[in-house]
Order: C-alpha cells, then structure tokens, then sequence
C-alpha cells in the first residue's frame, strides 16, 4: 500500500511538472507580453524593456521557467502588478469560494443523479427511462452560459424568487450566509453534471444488473428493491467514483463561466478576468492549482475505490 | 403412490428477441418426486438451463413463460401471487448456477451473503443469522468456516466459490435444489467433491435435486431418472441406468455413440449437421434432419413422448437391448524409432515468483499425438505457448527437427513458425471480429510470403470441409464448431508439421467435438501432422493421443503410452484424476471399478497449492494419500516407454515390463 501511494505520488509530480511547462510556454509564446499588458500602451521601448529585464522576461524561456519553479516549490507563485497583490494571495481569497460552489453542485448532481441513473436503469427501455435520457441529452447539449441565462430569465425575471446575483462577500461565512443567492449557480452547474453521471449510474446499473450475481440474489427469493439497492447499486457505483476524480476540470470550466456569469468572486471569475487582461502570473497560478486539484482529485478517487472495492485492496496487496 | 414435489405440465417459454421470438421450451413436461434426483441433460440451445430459469421464474430479459402448469407442492406457481413465489423461490427452492466465479456478489462477505435469506424470509436477528451462516458452510466442507464467513469472494478458490453458492442455495433447506452445470467450470477432481457433496446433502435433507448439465457422465453416477432434451423438447425419459443401457431415441442413442470414451474403432459416430433454429416454426421431429433413420413420416407432424416409465419421442426407436458393452480400444501401434520433431528438455517458465513450469522434459515424433493433461494451473498452457515460441523459457531446451528454437531470432524464428502452429480453445476470441474469413485465412500466407494465395485458401477449405461461401463472412457469423474448423484452417495455411492445440474442444457440444476430432484425425492421417494435444478431460485425450503426459503444478509427473497411462496409470495423482472422471462405462453404473476388480481408488482432497511458493520435493505430496518423508526429496522421472515421477508409484495391474518400483 505505501509502495502503491509513493508512485502515485510520484506519477502525479510529473503530471504536474509537465503541466506547468505546456502552460508556461502556451502563455509565453502569446503576442503582446506581459510588460505592454501591465505598463499600458503610453509606455516607451525603454521601459517595456527595463520591466521585462527586472522580472527575467528578456531570459531564455527555460530560465524564466526553471526561475519560476523553484520559486512554485516555496509557494511563490509570483505577483500580480494589475491586482497589486501576489498570486498566491489571490487565489488563496477566491478558492475556498471556488470549493464551495462546486462541492454544493457536486454533492446535488450525485445526489439527484444516482436515484434517476437507478431508475432508468430498472425501468430500462421503458417510458421513464427514454424521457430521463431525452431530458439528460438536453441538459448535456445545452451550453453552461445559456443554461444560467435561461435560469435567470426563469427564476429572477419571470418568477423572479432568486437574486440574479451570486454572493459576493469576500469570506466563505459571508457568501454561505446568503443562501438564496448561491441556489442558481450551484443548480446551474449541477445541471450538466447530472446528465454525465446519471448517464454514467444507467449505464454501469445495467451491466451490472445483467451479471449473474444479481440472478443469485434473485434465486434467494430477495425483494426486487433488496436486489437493487443492497446488491447492485454498489457495485455499479464504482465507476462513478473514479468519474468522480476525473471530472474535476470539467468542473472547474463550468465554474468559470458560472461565476462570470453569476458575478461570483471565485477563481474562476479570477482566471476570466486575467485572460482579459492577460494577467499571466495569474492564469499561471491558476492553472498550476488546478493541475494540482485534479491530479490528487483523481488520486483521492482511486483511494476511495480501493476502500469501496475489497477485489482492487486484494490486487494491490498482492503487487 | 406420493404426490411429485414438482411436476411441469406442457410449458411453453418464449425469449423476445429483436425479429420475434426464440421458443426456448415447446410442451416439456417433468416430474420430481420428493427426494430424488432428476438428470436434466441436452446440449446447448436444448432448453435444460431454460427448463431450470422458467422452474425458479429466473428467465432472463425478454422471457417469459407462456403456457403450461408449474405446479411445485401441488400449487402452480404461475397463478400465485408474484411475492407468495418470490418466498416460495427462496425458502422452498434453491438453485446453484454455472460459473462460481461471477455468480457470488464480488463486493458483499461470504458470511452475509449467506445468511441474507435468514434475514429475509427467517427474519432472523444479525448475530442469529451468522451464527446459522456459519454452521451451514462448516456442514457444505469449508474448512474454518467462521473465518472464510469473513472473507470476500475473490479470496476462495473456484470449487469453495461452487460450496458457497450451495451453502447459500441450502440456508432456508428447501425442498428442492437445482443445480445448473454445477461442476462444468471446476476442474474434476473438485468436480468429484462438488457432486458428492450434493449427493450427501439430498440424503441428509432429504430434498429432491435436478441436475442439469450437458456432460452425461455426470449424469450417470449421480441421477435417479434422466431427461434428455433437444431443440426445446423431452425426447427421452427414463431410470438412469435404463436409459444408458438402452437408449430408445435415436438422438440419445447418437449422443452417447459421439462420447469419445465410447470409441470402438478409429473414427468417433459424429451427429452431421446443427440443430435446428428454435425461432423458426418446426414441426415433426426436430431431430429428424440429423437422424440416421429419419423417413417421412418423422417429419409429418410432431411426435409425443409414449412409454410408461421409460418415455421417448420417437417413431423408429433403437431395439430395446443392452447397448453398454466393456469397449475395446484398439491398441495403436507405437510410433517407430525415428528422431523426434519437437523435443523439449528442462523446460522451465517463471513468471517473477510464480513457477509456472518447473523441469519439463518430452519429445513428439513426427505424426504422433501427444497429449497433455492437468487440472487448471498445472502449466500445460504454458508449455504450449512456449512450444510454438509466443514466450521465451526461462531455461531448458526446445529443440525443433534438431534446432534450438529458442535461441532463433529474425529471418530463422519466422521461418520456424511455418513449422509449428497454435490452435485455440476460443477460435472466435481469437480472431479479428473486423476481419472476413478469407482475410483470417491469407494473413499467415502474407506475413510469410506465400505465393498464390487464393489456390492455398481454397485448398484449405477443403481439407477442413468448408464450402467456399464462408470466405465473404465474418466470424461472429459461424457456429463454434465452424469457427474451429476455420482456426485449423488457418493454423494449416503454411503446412505446419506440429500443430499445437490449447483445449481445442472443449467449448464444443459432444456432438460437434466429435466432427472437430474426426477431422483433426482425418488430416493427420493426410498431412503426416504431429499435434501437442492440451486439455483437461482426459477421455478426448485418451481418445486422440498415442502417448499422454500428465502434469501437476508445473511438474510432468508421469509421462507414456495413452493406453497405459489411463488403464494402468502409477503416479497417484494420475490415478486420482481418472478416477474423478465420471463416466458412463457400465461398471460406473453398477458401482464397480472400471476393469471390474477391487482396485486401490485415490481421491485427492483439498486445494491445490500455490505455484508461488510449491511444495519443496514431489509436489503432489501434500495432496497424496501415500506421501511419506521421502517425498521431500524430488522424486526423478524414470522408466522405460511408461515413466513416472514417484517414490511410491502403484502397481501396474497387468505386468508391463521392466519397471520395478523401487521403494
């Protein structure tokens, strides 16, 4: 088991270190740079170039970027000179924010998903099964930004029993002290997240209902929601969880234009806003704590379906 | 005269499929009384597993019963009300299924599962139910049962997987168990040890059992009456020990004739043809495009069962006369001096810790077939795949009309695989399922650079007798015993000298094993091949092979002529596993030994020791009834013609020569 966390540990540090180099380069080879996009257009060549020699701009890339990594390894995740405050500090503000939206959203697509994905799969090829698919395939296909427009439109304007507007207090007590003002945004982003997982749920409760353990239950004589519920579900629950982990940065996009649309002061709006102004020590920032949050996420996720799956603890102690 | 427990009256089941409907069972009707055992035998696609499904109202999607009685305890159960029958299915009635190894939940311990039906029909409190869980696994043979109650399935072997399942089938003693292919995914030795099990607990419970399976020697030893069944029917009913002394229906009477162990001369009766398509409207016998005797009347209209006790669907049925005579197997002469074509020295395969194959030491004239038996996880895969090079040994010598086939690489090892070739269990497995049989065919003729393909291919086609259509079609298209006529097709493309064959049969029904084995014969006869023939039931083996060698835990323990080895096998684990065989010989069916003499059994119990860490010395030793401190010491293969790796190895029951068991 140590043997198994430390290579994963170890995978998961180069992910990340690869990571950082895509982005680093991507964000680098943009037109424009960053000393024009902080200094403005008045400034002179001068002073373009005194600002990108002071911060090592004028440096090879891989100097820049090995300079940038040991910084990251002590925390420093470099300055904002349009926020006037460092990276770290202002992802440290907005994450928590972050967090709680999509945990929320999270924890209301896997509770609404799993009981629609166990009823299409035991009403499979009937009528509640094919309008919760229509109903799924709709939220899936429609875009995040219109789906928040239209629950605005709905629920601010023409019924209008919800604030247009996220909360906007700057800790993580303030935003939770304004319920009302969070519903749209965590169903928004719920909305697309139930249509994965319950396709998901459906699918893996239909194998699993065909597999020939769930005919043994049967033969026992079990009431047919013992069958489902204490046999099946289970196991049919595991590659959600793994899904679980996987979807992590899908999350993260959808929380970007949610909190952009909504006016939430989360990362995502952060990251939105420095694309706009080419921030680029931001979206650096950024994307490297998202790299992070997905790769443990994934990790957390294979831990989790180890503790659930008693044949994948065995595989694990043999190897 | 007692009331049967179960009695099917004209049941009809139907399985919707995408164009219409599969009829599973057309008018069976059975009868168990209370206590004995009912044979349910067929092969597949005969409705037996659906007999058992519609009986325990299992069918799966799609199926449904749609006429007829079932009436279990005098009650039909297709007029009660769906929860009286879900009780009654799971207090009164139990079932174990095929495959141990997927029909326990994966994630759920042995002990809750077993006590689930305690809990729900019993209402019996958590503690209560375990306790009782408990006890039924200690009385189905788990050893330390309140430990394995703990423990999930993957953790058990397949015959203790099959124990639970029984166990599980047994918790609320119902009256009835039936067990479907019980023991077809166990190896025989375990297989002996499942089905005694089943027998003791019928006569302890006093419960009546239906045992459907497709091999008919279990049926032999273990039923009181059988049925037979065929494309959806009963075509025949008899006591058991009637029906195999005189079977009266020409479908019966050709099945038992296809059993390789009944092989009077060279060539097997094999039964032409497939059965019928149950989604097509049938009348008449539905056996009567297969039956030797077939007239027109047979397929007039349809035939009803007549008889008293013995009942047969049948307008020209076989005189009513002992068809069981002691078989005489013509001694095949032995293969003459010549240099062996295949001759494998110290052949060892580790995989990291696991020792797969440990010392294995044979050779293969040309023209001759040897076989290879052991259970699962005795290694003979293993010698396969490295006989025909797909993996490298981790020492010995392989060496292939005097070269050392190991040590080739390129050009040479390419030109080596025209030599040798594989044949697989799972011929459909092994194709490309995107690739059409004529691009199956010529891929082995590309690769090495054959020329004039297509008059190769249709060459080909002939020898295994299929017609030239078959090259526009895919492989999910064909039946298993086509597609194991297009996998010898392919393996003969480039005039291999050896062929060797993994299981090569044993997917197959009785009846088209015996049209695969009578072709692997024909072409040997032909072709001058020399085949390695691997599998686990020995009477195929027996059947095919000139020599056999017999393997255990990666060891060859006893290595000789095929006739020798089954009828006077000296290593015991040799004669654990011919005796495990069940089999339909007579003296099986009177209770005797097989040569009709008091003779040492050996039944061998236990689990088989893991290959990653084996017994030090003979490995059968912990498993063997006469092992003593010698045996801690690897015992050597010796002998002359006949040799066998024991320090205590039994008597040969007539005198064979020069051998002395030295003690």
């Amino acid at each position: 088991m140590v043997r198994y966390l430390v290579t994963r540990v170890g995978q998961a540090i180069v992910v990340i270190v690869l990571v950082t180099v895509i982005a680093f380069l991507i964000l680098h080879l943009l037109p424009g740079g960053a000393a024009r996009a902080t200094l403005g257009k008045e400034a002179t060549l001068d002073q373009l170039a005194a600002f990108n020699h002071e911060m090592g701009y004028d440096k090879p890339w891989f100097q820049q970027y090995f300079l940038y990594l040991r910084r990251l390894v002590t925390g420093d995740f470099g300055y904002s000179y349009q926020l006037n405050q460092s990276v770290a500090e202002a992802i440290t503000q907005r994450l928590p924010k972050t967090i709680v939206l999509s945990l929320l959203s999270t924890v209301l697509a896997v509770l609404v998903a799993i009981p629609l994905g166990v009823i299409q799969a035991v009403r499979r090829n009937r009528s509640a099964d094919y309008v919760i698919t229509s109903l799924s395939l709709l939220a899936y296909a429609t875009p995040i930004f219109f789906m928040g427009l239209l629950m605005i439109i709905l629920f601010s304007q023409v019924w209008p029993v919800l604030p247009p507007e996220a909360p906007q207090g700057f800790t993580v007590g303030e935003v939770l002290a304004e319920p009302a003002g969070l519903v749209l945004p965590v169903v928004t982003l719920a909305i697309v997240t139930i249509a994965v997982y319950s396709r998901y749920v459906r699918s893996s409760m239909v194998d699993n209902l065909n597999e020939n353990y769930v005919r043994t239950a049967r033969s026992k004589g079990l009431p047919e929601w013992r069958v489902v519920l204490v046999h099946t579900l289970r196991n049919g629950l595991f590659p959600v969880i793994g899904l679980l982990g996987m979807y992590l940065p899908a999350l993260f996009s959808g929380a970007l234009v949610v909190e952009s649309l909504f006016n939430f002061p989360g990362m995502g709006q952060l990251f939105w806003q420095a694309a706009l102004k080419r921030d680029f020590p931001i979206l650096l920032g950024v994307t490297v704590v998202v790299t992070i949050a997905t790769v443990a996420g994934s990790l957390v996720a294979d831990l989790l379906y180890a503790a659930a799956d008693p044949r994948v603890r065995l595989r694990r102690n043999v190897s | 005269m007692t009331e049967p427990l179960l009695e099917l009256r004209d049941l009809d089941t139907e399985i919707a499929v995408r164009r219409g409907a599969v009829h599973a069972l057309d008018g069976v009707s059975l009868r168990v009384m209370p206590g004995e055992t009912l044979g349910i035998v067929g092969e597949s696609g005969s409705g037996k597993t659906m007999t058992a499904l519609s009986i325990m109202g299992l069918l799966p999607s799609g199926g449904r019963v749609t006429g007829g009685e079932i009436l279990f305890e005098g009650r039909d159960l297709r007029s009660l009300p769906p929860d009286e029958v879900r009780r009654i299915r799971g207090v009164r009635m139990g079932m174990v299924f095929q495959d141990p190894f997927t029909s326990l939940n994966p994630t759920m311990r042995i002990g809750a599962q077993v006590a689930e039906p305690l809990r729900v029909h019993e209402k019996a409190g958590r503690a209560e139910a375990r306790e009782r869980a408990v006890e039924i696994l200690r009385r189905v043979g788990m050893p330390r049962p309140d430990r394995i109650a703990g423990n999930y399935p993957h953790e058990l072997s397949g015959g203790m997987r099959q124990r639970v399942a029984i166990a599980m089938a047994l918790s609320c003693s119902p009256r009835l168990l039936i067990a479907d292919e019980p023991t077809t995914a166990l190896d025989v030795t375990t297989q002996r040890q499942i089905l005694e099990l089943i027998d003791d607990l019928r006569e302890e419970l006093g419960m009546a059992v239906i045992l459907v399976t497709h091999d008919l020697g279990v049926i032999a030893g273990r039923a009181d009456r059988v049925a037979v069944m065929y494309a959806g029917r009963v075509v025949e009913t008899a006591a058991t020990r009637e029906l195999f002394r005189a079977p009266r229906h020409r479908y019966t009477e050709a099945l038992l004739e296809s059993l390789p162990e009944a092989a009077d001369g060279e060539r097997l009766y094999s039964i032409p043809g497939l059965p019928p398509d149950l989604s097509q409207p049938l009348t008449g016998c539905r056996f009567a495009p297969r039956c030797r005797h077939v007239t027109d009347e047979c397929r007039a209209a349809d035939i009803p069962l007549t008889g008293d006790t013995h009942q047969f669907a049948c307008l020209h049925p076989a005189a009513n006369q002992d068809q069981l005579h002691a078989r005489v197997r013509p001694e095949r002469a032995p293969a003459a001096e010549r240099p062996p074509l295949l001759s494998i020295r110290g052949l060892v395969k580790n995989y990291g810790q696991v020792s797969a194959v440990a010392d294995v030491s044979f050779d293969v004239a040309p023209g001759e077939t040897f076989g290879l038996v052991g259970e699962s996880g005795c290694g003979k895969s293993t010698v396969g795949r490295l006989a025909v090079g797909l993996e490298r040994p981790s020492a010995g010598r392989i060496t292939l009309d005097g070269t050392d086939i190991a040590g080739l690489s390129g050009r040479e090892r390419r030109r080596m695989h025209r030599q040798v070739q594989l044949m697989f269990q799972d011929s459909y497995a092994a194709m490309n399922p995107r690739m059409r049989v004529d691009a199956i065919l010529a891929e082995p003729l590309e690769i090495q650079k054959v020329g004039d393909r297509r008059a190769r291919i249709d060459t080909l086609l002939d020898q295994v007798g299929l017609s030239r259509q078959v090259l526009e079609r895919y492989p999910h298209e064909f039946s298993g015993g086509q597609l194991q006529r297009i996998g010898l097709a392919r393996s003969l493309a480039l005039h291999p000298r050896l062929i060797v064959g993994d299981e090569p049969v044993s997917a197959l029904d009785v009846s088209i094993q015996a049209q695969v084995l009578n072709l692997m014969r024909d072409l040997q006869q032909e072709l001058g091949l020399a085949y390695v023939f691997i599998s686990h039931d020995l009477s195929v083996v027996d059947y095919m092979a000139d020599r056999i060698g017999v393997m255990y835990l990666g060891k060859l323990v006893e290595v000789g002529p095929a006739g020798d080895v089954v009828r006077n096998a000296r290593h015991p684990y040799t004669r654990a596993l011919i005796d495990a065989v069940p089999t339909i010989d007579a003296p099986t069916v009177e209770g005797l030994t097989a040569d009709g003499r008091a003779r040492e059994r050996i039944a061998i119990e236990g689990e088989l020791p893991s290959a990653l860490n084996p017994p030090t010395g003979c490995r059968f030793r912990t498993r063997c009834p006469l092992a003593a401190e010698i045996c801690e010491t690897e015992p050597p293969l010796t002998g002359d013609t006949h040799q066998v790796a024991c320090h205590f190895p039994l008597r040969p029951a007539r005198a064979s020569g020069a051998e002395v068991a030295h003690q």
